[in-house]
């Protein structure tokens, strides 16, 4: 019962989770239908399918807090709260996401895309200032939530596009998903790094070892070698289904491991301990803790 | 917040260092939190408070599990595997029920065939269920003999060695350091911080915040050694042998001006001379010892006024030796040597490089500690307490469970009161103390038992071992009076005795002693044996050949399993009695004050519940001993006596009362007693209030004043008296043809000598028949403070926070051997002695010896609501109970040697 | 203003759980809910092992996460340093328990009791059904320092105005007062020993001080 090494948070469960999926492939793929609609590619399924994993998300939220009939009180601190910040965007972003698909208008639609950014934006200030949470509270987790989402839009985009306009070239957006999973990549690693370099709940870090490998070759290179296949050798909606669908696979994997595997607690530590008789300091203990690496 | 609020005051006497004075807040008649008693800390020596346990009360009182009326067996076959078939009965039927035997046995004779008394109780927790049974005492003591004897866990479990010696040596039932005072303290095991409860954690705190030193000897790190400065990892059972290092270092590796050589010359027996066949050398008229007078220059007797007596050296002498059973030698000018000569002689060969090859401990460890010890002791040095000038010796040494008891456990209390006198620390300011007196007579104050022997030292009521008055014929089962000279002979004693040789006669009598009889009709109250005593499953089968047993009864146990009637009774909140508290008393209750605490109904009884007074009073109404009961009650055995000098609110012997009214007359007399018959008021203002005071001068804590005022010699360090009595004891047994003691008399030695303790247990395993190499580690247990005594294993909240502590439900290993044996945290293991096996959770911890393991506190449970769901590990399943692992004081220790293996993850 | 803090005297602390339990006590959550409860830590190697106890909860920290992250402003700081919780307006959601690098804060989405699903009748005259799926944790007993105001009582000197693990600490490792005071008890014991706060480096502002030893 008496737990001194980080254990992991059972606050937030795969519910919270499918909120940072939902919410980050949603406005991601908010964001490249509308670069797409920019270009003439019709934007009302995708734009669909975006506020609905926007929402989905949402629901799955509802679904978790211990008071669903209060939710409404979810907005009643925006000095402060990420969560309400988000809260307040989310109708600003349906009713314009909604509005540009009923009226069919591009510019409304980059409103809502605009919003969703936003929206991701809190997500990613969401975790942030989870304070207790050592794999949440890095700042380059802002960077990441965010850079996982647009890719996610990128991949839903490329493995979307070509049937729902197979005459628009695929060219830019598998280009766009190959350097979006480059920068998640580096996103990733200098996360991991920072994360590292503080010192961590060793098992977070153990829980992020395994997920590394996997995530990197299957979730990223793969993805990235394929949209390259497809880019110089032409063709392939499949193919661009598959290195959309991993890429979209590889950041849903990322966000459930980091907030309902790898979100271990910050635990207890004593920086010393006390002095019973034996004379001098003794060296504190913070059990379960990785330590910065030197 | 709405509704009638109250704050009730009661007492806390669940386990021996209460008692814990608390307040219970009561909401509209449901009881609903416990605090301490904040008013009490004016008066209390740890602030008021009340330990853990006491906040399982309320729980208690509201386990859904409480049995709520009277209950009878409807199976007659009896046994574990039996269902007892209880079904509920009204209180007239059972009391009619136990009256009705009662009356059939009181018909028969009190004594059956054997001599044995036809009725048995059994009361555990160190005498602590007396605190809450009302006026049942009275209704024993009306009865006529009772046989106390079949033990739970007292006399075997206890600080056995140390209540026997320590009553010899200093009035010491336990010994205390005087820890407001004390600036290094030695512990050997003594795991207060679990143990004494909350004034002993409560000075220990404030010594730490002091500065004191704390040395923990123990073979695991136990919460008294994380609160210690420094922590040694003895290897079990090898106590002595460090402590006889230590005295070896103090007297051939110290300048003598280093020990406290007045205290040595003047209150100890160090100058006695001891004659060729190892007794005293006498003188020939009077008997007297003697001593070498360095004035005259020549022996004298050794209370001969204005004389230097020699502390060392070898004289020429006349004088006599008496020996065992009025053996005289007569000596012309023979060559004999002091006390004190033989002792240096003695532990001469005890060097730190011999005791690191049995204890595992550096000999600049020994050394290092010895030195510490030598430097705290300020040699010379005085402090005033009450307006009189005192040594000051801030240094103690104290001694736990397995330590204090079974085999060592004499080497054991020798050494560290014979350290203690060599700097003269002993029953002096910042010294060791002792805290109660239970064997000897008056106990209170512990100053009124002190009363000078012929030879010097204190008088002891040893029981008699000459042929004329040696009690050959065992009265009680556990023969303790037969057996154990040093039991005495007190109202404690029999409880304190040998009480497991009760259940290993029962099992099988030995050679040339008589038949030992189940008992007729057999009270229990507040104890379980059947779980809580070794080889439990083996208890568990002789308690069921009891043929009618009356249980008084919380919930459901592994004992009241096997019960014929069971009388639940209203409870710590629900119940009514009046207590002594102050003074001084174990396990480190030093008070300012003295008077009484009330327990009273902070709630109404649940169910069909009765206040213990009313059951004790119908009882002897019953059986026809009302008289004798109330009479019983006038004279002081319910907290106290009901008349004194100036008052008397004694009850009419005819009468049956109300347990108000009694406690009402006892409330009044215990005003009057604290204030000289000037007030006198009764229940309803200890009610109002819950306690009464009057101060208890410090002075009181000390027994050198009263030493030295009646020109006593403490009995250090040759045990020339022991000599005698074991020899005799030895002569008795042979006369009688028995031989299985002959082990046990050996322990009779005037200075005492090492011998292979650990080996005691490594050989039982082969006696049991297993192999030595399979059975490696040493199992021992230590003391929870969340459980411990309180019969409270079925309370949850208990349960829950014990659970932060860490230990509790599983077995305690070394992580580095874990690991050698692929063993990880939480697997499940099996725990295999030679006799069986048990099975827990490993908890992996550095802070153990690689070669020991530990189960915390005792889970045997399989009746037990609530417990025996716990699946705790419990080590009184595979401990063996036998006479080869009896002591001469008639104790054994929590230890056994055992193997692991993995069962699963 | 007042910034009420507690001071633990590690020196003193022999973990007996007797604050935890008087603190299930006088707050009556629910089994396995401890606002106050002390670890029992380990440090070291055999044989040079350390076991240190530490009382831990609520840090009813000057800059609390808890309460900048809370949606619902559930979660208040007062004037005097308390941190607290309105039931009525929080919603479960636990971002407060994340944010909280004390693992001071404790949800529970059903009513358990001692005995399984039945309260027995204690349980029934204190339960609380708002406490359920809302966040709870340590309040330093707030509604005795209220009190205090009324009765004209100090926090930390007189028991009924109290939190009451203090009052019911049998090694006086525990201690309660206002900081902002020089002269009160926990001022003093501030000044006069060497003490740390947990997680100082977070920026939570603690409100808890952990005594180690006295000043060399």
């Amino acid at each position: 019962m008496s737990r001194v090494a980080p254990w992991h948070q059972t606050n937030w469960d795969w519910r919270a989770a499918c909120n940072f999926i939902g919410g980050g492939s949603g406005t991601g793929l908010l964001l490249f239908t509308a670069i797409a609609a920019a270009q003439g590619a019709p934007f009302r399924v995708s734009g669909l399918v975006g506020l609905a994993l926007v929402a989905a998300g949402l629901s799955f939220v509802w679904l978790e807090i211990g008071k669903p009939w209060r939710a409404l009180h979810v907005f009643l601190n925006p000095q402060t709260s990420w969560m309400t910040r988000e809260a307040m965007v989310a109708p600003f972003l349906f009713a314009a996401g909604l509005a540009a698909l009923l009226l069919g208008s591009v510019a409304v639609f980059w409103i809502a895309a605009a919003l969703g950014m936003l929206f991701l934006y809190c997500q990613g200030r969401i975790l942030f200032a989870s304070k207790g949470i050592p794999a949440w509270r890095q700042p380059t987790v802002v960077p990441l939530i965010m850079v996982t989402g647009l890719t996610e839009g990128a991949g839903f985009l490329a493995a979307v596009l070509p049937w729902l306009a197979p005459e628009l070239p695929l060219r830019w957006p598998l280009a766009s998903l190959f350097l979006m999973l480059v920068a998640r990549t580096v996103a990733w690693r200098s996360y991991l790094n920072q994360l590292a370099a503080g010192g961590a709940p060793a098992k977070t870090l153990a829980v992020y070892a395994r997920f590394d490998k996997p995530f990197i070759f299957v979730g990223n290179a793969l993805p990235a070698l394929l949209a390259v296949a497809v880019l110089f050798t032409g063709g392939g909606a499949l193919t661009s289904l598959l290195a959309g669908a991993l890429a979209v696979a590889g950041g849903w994997a990322l966000k459930f491991t980091m907030v309902a595997r790898a979100a271990y607690n910050q635990g207890f530590a004593l920086a010393i301990p006390p002095v019973r008789g034996q004379g001098g300091r003794l060296p504190g203990t913070k059990p379960g803790w990785t330590p910065p690496a030197e | 917040m709405s509704g009638d609020v109250k704050k009730v005051p009661v007492y806390c006497y669940q386990c021996v260092a209460g008692p814990d004075l608390l307040t219970v807040k009561v909401r509209d008649g449901i009881a609903t939190e416990v605090e301490p008693n904040f008013k009490a800390a004016e008066v209390h020596p740890g602030g008021g408070k009340c330990c853990v346990k006491a906040y399982g009360l309320v729980q208690k009182t509201y386990n859904p599990n409480r049995l709520l009326s009277p209950m009878k067996r409807t199976n007659p076959n009896k046994g574990k595997d039996q269902d007892p078939g209880f079904v509920p009965i009204s209180w007239d039927e059972a009391f009619d029920l136990v009256a009705g035997k009662l009356n059939e046995l009181r018909a028969k004779g009190l004594t059956d065939e054997y001599g044995y008394p036809r009725v048995a109780a059994s009361f555990g927790g160190g005498g602590t269920p007396t605190y809450y049974m009302g006026t049942f005492p009275a209704f024993l003591s009306a009865w006529g003999p009772i046989d106390f004897s079949f033990g739970s866990g007292q006399g075997v479990k206890c600080y056995h060695s140390e209540h026997l010696y320590g009553e010899l040596w200093h009035r010491a039932f336990t010994v205390a350091s005087d820890t407001p005072n004390t600036k290094y303290v030695l512990s050997f095991g003594a795991n207060l911080e679990a143990s004494a409860g909350v004034v002993g954690v409560w000075r220990h705190a404030q010594a730490r915040i002091n500065g004191y030193k704390r040395v923990q000897l123990e073979p695991h790190l136990s919460v008294t050694g994380a609160c210690s400065a420094e922590w040694v990892p003895i290897k079990p059972k090898t106590d002595p042998a460090l402590m006889f290092a230590m005295l070896h270092v103090m007297l051939h590796e110290t300048p003598r001006d280093k020990l406290d050589l007045p205290f040595l010359r003047n209150h100890t027996g160090s100058p006695y001379l001891v004659g060729p066949n190892g007794y005293f050398l006498r003188d020939a008229e009077t008997r007297k010892p003697l001593l070498w007078d360095l004035k005259r220059n020549r022996a004298v007797p050794f209370d001969m006024p204005d004389t230097d007596p020699a502390l060392e050296g070898s004289f020429t002498c006349s004088g006599i030796e008496v020996g065992a059973d009025e053996r005289v030698w007569q000596h012309d000018a023979v060559s004999v040597e002091t006390s004190f000569t033989k002792l240096a002689a003695h532990v001469k060969p005890y060097t730190p490089e011999w005791a690191e090859t049995i204890c595992d401990i550096r000999p600049g460890t020994v050394r290092r500690l010895t030195k510490e010890y030598l430097e705290h002791a300020q040699v010379g040095a005085t402090t005033v307490v009450d307006g009189v000038t005192l040594p000051l010796r801030p240094v103690a040494i104290v001694i736990g469970k397995t330590v204090s008891n079974g085999w060592g456990g004499y080497e054991c209390c020798w050494a560290r009161t014979l350290i203690s006198c060599l700097v003269g620390a002993l029953e002096v300011p910042g010294g060791i103390l002792g805290t109660t007196v239970r064997l000897n007579r008056p106990a209170v104050p512990r100053q009124a038992s002190v009363a000078k022997g012929p030879d010097g030292f204190m008088a002891y009521p040893m029981n008699p071992t000459d042929k004329q008055n040696w009690v050959s014929r065992p009265n009680v089962r556990n023969a303790h009076r037969t057996l154990v000279p040093l039991s005495a002979n007190s109202p404690w004693s029999t409880a304190l005795g040998p009480t497991h040789l009760s259940w290993i006669f029962r099992k099988q009598v030995p050679e040339h002693w008589p038949e030992v009889s189940a008992p007729d009709l057999w009270f229990v109250y507040r104890t379980n044996p059947a779980i809580s005593l070794w080889d439990t499953p083996e208890v568990a089968k002789r308690i069921a050949e009891f043929p009618f047993i009356v249980c008084f009864t919380y919930t459901r146990d592994e004992t009241n399993h096997m019960a014929d009637v069971l009388l639940p009774e209203a409870t710590d909140l629900e119940s009514t009695q009046l207590l002594s508290i102050g003074g001084t008393k174990f396990m480190e209750q030093f008070w300012d004050y003295e008077g009484y605490a009330l327990r009273q109904p902070a709630v109404k009884p649940r169910g069909d519940t009765r206040e213990f007074t009313d059951i004790a009073t119908e009882l002897a109404k019953r059986t026809g001993l009302l008289e004798k009961y109330n009479q019983s009650i006038n004279k002081g055995s319910a907290c106290t006596r009901l008349a004194g000098e100036n008052y008397d609110f004694s009850l009419a012997p005819d009468k049956a009362y109300k347990a108000e009214e009694i406690w009402d007359a006892v409330c009044k007399a215990a005003s009057a007693e604290l204030t000289d018959g000037k007030e006198t008021q009764g229940l309803d203002w200890f009610k109002e209030n819950g306690y009464r005071v009057k101060p208890f001068p410090r002075l009181n804590w000390y027994l050198y004043p009263e030493i030295v005022k009646q020109g006593i010699r403490f009995e250090m360090p040759y045990q020339e008296q022991l000599l005698r009595v074991g020899a005799q004891l030895g002569n008795r047994l042979h006369e009688s043809g028995i031989t299985w003691w002959d082990t046990q008399l050996k322990e009779y030695q005037a200075l005492p000598a090492w011998k292979d303790f650990p080996g005691v247990w490594e050989q039982d395993t082969v006696r049991l028949g297993g192999k030595p190499e399979e059975f490696p580690f040493w199992l021992l247990t230590a003391r929870s403070m969340q459980y411990s005594w309180g019969s409270n294993v079925g309370i949850p909240l208990m349960d829950e926070v014990s659970k932060n502590v860490k230990g509790h439900h599983g077995v305690v290993m070394n992580a580095g051997k874990a690991r050698e044996l692929g063993i990880k945290e939480g697997d499940l293991i099996e725990v295999r002695s030679a006799l069986r096996a048990t099975k827990g959770r490993a908890v992996l911890t550095q802070g153990i010896r690689p070669d020991t393991l530990l189960m915390l506190g005792q889970f045997d449970h399989w009746a037990t609501p609530y417990a025996k769901d716990m699946a705790t590990p419990s080590m009184n399943t595979v401990t063996p109970m036998s006479l080869e692992l009896t002591d001469a004081t008639g104790s054994s220790a929590d230890i056994v040697k055992v193997g692991v293996s993995r069962i699963a993850a | 203003m007042a910034r009420y803090v507690m001071v633990v005297d590690l020196r003193s602390c022999v973990g007996c759980q007797t604050c935890t339990a008087a603190c299930r006590h006088a707050n009556a959550t629910p089994p396995g809910v401890q606002w106050r409860q002390v670890l029992d830590i380990e440090s070291g190697e055999y044989p040079d092992v350390r076991r240190t106890f530490m009382p831990v909860g609520c840090m009813h920290c000057g800059n609390p996460p808890c309460m900048h992250v809370c949606p619902s402003t559930a979660t208040y700081q007062r004037d005097d340093g308390l941190v607290g919780i309105n039931y009525d307006l929080c919603i479960g959601c636990g971002y407060c328990a994340v944010a909280c690098p004390y693992q001071a804060r404790h949800i529970v989405h059903r009513a358990s009791f001692a005995y399984g699903d039945q309260p027995t009748e204690s349980e029934a005259a204190r339960f609380d059904e708002k406490r359920v799926s809302v966040a709870t944790k340590c309040t330093f007993c707030i509604d005795r320092i209220d009190e205090a105001k009324e009765k004209g009582l100090t926090p930390g000197v007189h028991p009924e105005v109290t939190p009451a693990c203090v009052n019911s600490c049998i090694a006086q490792a525990l201690h309660f007062g206002d900081k902002q005071d020089p002269e009160s008890n926990v001022s003093q014991l501030i000044k006069e020993n060497e003490s740390f706060r947990m997680h100082e480096e977070l920026g939570t502002d603690p409100g808890m001080y952990y005594l180690w030893d006295g000043h060399k």
